[in-house]
């Protein structure tokens, strides 16, 4: 069942609108305005959403702010079946966040109308960053994980999400007999070769851009020497935290290996829950929330919206879905605010920077039971 | 490494050397200068009026450690533990031979990092027994604990108590230490969460050493339909239900997780929740969060969300902050506990029926039962089913002995049986 004329035109309004040039006062008004209709059209479509968001402490009717409308936190979408505002039979494709081993990936069901809508939304924003151009696409992962399937994972959305974009696609990594990915160095010598003098496009998750081409590279010396690319990638940093590579680093390292300027490493924030929606830095290292999104940071203590310069935890907003509840997912990711409209960069609204996902404590004390028990994986006891 | 006795700034240690060289020092001192429990139950009486000083008001639960050394709660307690010769520091008449209890030594304390309390508690415990001790303060207690300790230290005039005390911090990660402190002593009370709790007990302790461990383990509440449904009394069983999910921010053994409420005909249960909600808001205006772990706010989110989502038919109280949340459903388990002020409150046809699902997971069941025939079945019902202590609702943190089934002083003194060879 597709949603309503009144529901799809206000998405169509937003999806048109300036993308980065609405005044903040007037989007947010023109936001909640369809943010309810939207929380009305689910709430008809899904009883067990409904009776989520009649136990909001704030009537979504009456709410003035989009702050005070019901959000549902991402863990949610890890329950199977997916929350689904659409029968099963018009979900068109599944699209799963990654999961660390022994983790439950989130599920989140687009139909034909919410997929449309997912890729333009990315489309828009990439190309208000790298231009609306078509150029040869080297993407830095595996063949497989580019070919489309009823499931698809958080890099294969990203990747095809960029494929618009493309005159001729490349990946330059393979699978192994053994299940280990390598550079294929011969492929992406021919590749950068042939596109030395062109402007090319790249993408990969963040820590793979770094181990399986950036590292490898380092080693043997070689530099691509393609000064046009673009270099896009996303994706947590966490282990490459571990390993000390900073982002100062890591876009240092990349732009030697390409011969471009730094500025051309592109980080972007995206989540499979939150479709359509991406966040790349802008040149003062920002990100920004287009015309058709929000985003809430809130203090952890009591849930309110925080003041620039503070940090806290990260509601994601889109107005894109119809198919999934993901109008308002609060996230396990941290940020700071930067300010409320006025970047330097010239694109108004809210703009922040990612802080890292929210830390795992470990859970202390005489009543933290095993975690085997209830199957959580919230942490351990432990003394400190 | 620090001696209380010459107190702080701060008493890392920074190698095992250190803890070894002290409990050497601790173990000559057990050995050589017996103390008798009247000395103890002394010293103790002044530390609890030197914690009546203005600037300790803060602290979490003072006014129970106060009670706690008060001669009045301790020596029955010794009594009934180890009986009125152990006071008079003689022995004991067993037929042809006599017995008495000895300190064990030296004990090493590894206390939770979630109750404020737990390392003086702990270390009052062994005390009593004659003991010294070796105490482990986790970083986050260290600024209370010295608090605490530099009032012993003002009124134990001749150091009695205090060159029996070594409290030691280091990160709860350096192996080395925790089994430098493991071989230095005689005996060990363990507190804290699972993994930490099994990871204390794969040290290197003596193989003489007795070992007492408290935790993990969970509670939960009941009541039956005639108190819970009784307007009168309801928004007073309410406060004491919000007083027990309050404090430790239901990080402790003794936190009620859940509750359990035997429904009846024509009792409301969104009566007795709206005044619940009541309840924990006048607690929490009164003991508001300071503070709180991002990670915790996120599963009180998602345990809001997944309850509400599971099933139309489950209902939620909670104010748009994390500070408290009731989810209101039909159940016999226990739910997964949140923590962090989040009750689920089940209605339930009998609670005998609940009582018959628990494990030995369950520590305190805190009652409010109108009928105290029906509450003698049911807490003969809960010990048969592993639980420990059986409370009023209200009453489900008070420390005291026996706790998680055990003694809090016994099992820290060896019983010395003497059979004299001039028969």
């Amino acid at each position: 069942m597709s949603a309503p004329a009144e529901i799809a035109q206000g998405i169509e309004s937003q999806l048109t609108a300036p993308l980065y040039g609405l005044d903040p006062k007037e989007r947010h008004g023109s936001l909640v305005a369809l943010l309810k209709k939207e929380l009305a059209y689910a709430c008809a479509r899904n009883m067990k959403f409904r009776n989520y968001v009649q136990h909001w402490p704030v009537d979504f009717h009456a709410a003035d702010t989009l702050a005070d409308l019901p959000y549902v936190p991402v863990g949610a979408f890890k329950a199977n079946p997916p929350l689904a505002l659409v029968d099963a039979s018009e979900f068109k494709r599944t699209l799963t966040s990654s999961a660390t081993t022994g983790q439950v990936p989130s599920r989140v069901v687009l139909d034909a109308e919410t997929a449309k809508r997912m890729t333009k939304g990315v489309t828009t924003i990439i190309k208000d960053f790298i231009g609306p151009a078509r150029r040869p696409y080297l993407v830095i992962d595996t063949p497989e994980n580019v070919r489309s399937q009823g499931e698809l994972g958080a890099r294969g959305a990203a990747i095809q999400g960029l494929g618009s974009f493309a005159t001729e696609t490349v990946c330059c990594l393979r699978s192994g007999p053994d299940g280990n990915t390598s550079l294929d160095l011969t492929k992406l010598l021919e590749f950068a070769a042939k596109w030395r003098e062109a402007e090319v496009l790249t993408y990969g998750f963040t820590y793979v851009v770094w181990t399986q081409l950036v590292e490898p590279l380092e080693r043997q010396g070689i530099t691509l020497d393609i000064s046009n690319v673009r270099v896009l990638h996303s994706g947590g940093w966490k282990r490459l935290e571990r390993e000390a590579v900073t982002k100062k680093v890591f876009t240092e390292g990349v732009a030697s290996v390409f011969g471009c300027s730094a500025d051309r490493v592109i980080d972007f924030y995206g989540m499979v829950e939150n479709v359509g929606v991406v966040y790349p830095d802008c040149e003062h290292g920002n990100k920004h929330v287009p015309a058709f999104a929000e985003v809430v940071v809130r203090n952890p203590l009591t849930l309110e919206p925080v003041a620039p310069g503070q940090r806290g935890l990260v509601q994601v907003c889109s107005v894109l879905p119809t198919s999934f509840p993901g109008f308002l997912v609060l996230t396990d990711d941290m940020a700071e605010i930067i300010d409320y409209d006025e970047c330097p960069c010239g694109r108004r609204g809210t703009s922040f920077r990612f802080a890292g996902r929210v830390p795992k404590v470990e859970v202390r004390g005489c009543g933290n039971l095993d975690t085997t028990r209830y199957q959580q994986a919230q942490g351990n006891g432990s003394h400190e | 490494m620090v001696r209380m006795n010459d107190l702080m700034p701060s008493p890392v240690v920074q190698s095992p050397e250190e803890i070894a060289c002290a409990g050497k020092r601790l173990r000559e001192i057990a050995r050589q200068d017996e103390i008798s429990p009247q000395t103890i139950l002394d010293v103790f009486e002044l530390w609890a009026a030197a914690l009546g000083g203005h600037e300790l008001r803060e602290i979490p639960g003072l006014a129970f450690l106060r009670l706690w050394l008060r001669r009045g709660t301790l020596e029955p307690l010794l009594l009934r533990e180890l009986g009125p010769d152990f006071l008079n520091g003689g022995w004991r008449e067993d037929g042809h031979a006599r017995l008495r209890a000895f300190p064990l030594g030296v004990i090493g304390h590894w206390p939770a990092g979630n109750i404020d309390l737990q390392p003086v508690l702990s270390l009052t415990c062994a005390l009593l027994g004659g003991n010294c001790c070796l105490v482990r303060i986790p970083s986050d207690l260290l600024e209370i604990t010295q608090q605490i300790m530099e009032k012993l230290k003002e009124v134990d005039r001749h150091g009695l108590l205090v060159e029996r005390t070594l409290m030691v911090t280091f990160d709860h990660s350096r192996t080395d230490m925790h089994e430098a402190m493991a071989r230095a002593v005689d005996g060990a009370m363990i507190w804290g969460g699972a993994e930490a709790v099994s990871q204390v007990r794969k040290l290197p302790f003596p193989n003489w050493a007795h070992i007492a461990v408290f935790g993990p383990r969970l509670s939960v509440a009941a009541m039956d339909a005639e108190t819970w449904s009784d307007r009168s009394d309801r928004l007073s069983w309410c406060r004491r239900i919000a007083r027990d999910v309050w404090q430790f921010e239901q990080r402790a053994c003794s936190s009620p997780q859940a509750l359990f409420l035997e429904q009846r005909a024509g009792c409301d249960p969104n009566e007795f929740v709206k005044d619940l909600g009541q309840a924990l808001q006048e607690e929490n205006r009164a003991h508001p969060r300071r503070q709180i772990e991002p990670s915790l706010t996120s599963g009180i989110c998602l345990a809001r969300a997944s309850w509400l989502l599971e099933s139309a038919a489950n209902r939620a109280v909670f104010p748009a902050s994390p500070d408290w949340t009731i989810l209101l459903g039909r159940g016999t388990e226990i739910p997964k506990p949140t923590q962090g002020r989040t009750l689920s409150v089940l209605l339930v046809d009998d609670l005998s029926e609940v009582i018959s699902k628990f494990d030995g997971t369950v520590q305190t069941l805190g009652l409010a039962m109108r009928s105290a025939e029906r509450e003698e079945t049911l807490a003969q019902a809960a010990g048969r089913h592993g639980v420990d202590r059986v409370v009023k609702l209200g009453r489900m943190h008070l420390f005291n002995s026996p706790w998680d089934g055990v003694d809090l002083i016994r099992p820290m003194v060896r019983l010395v049986r003497h059979v004299p060879s001039q028969e």
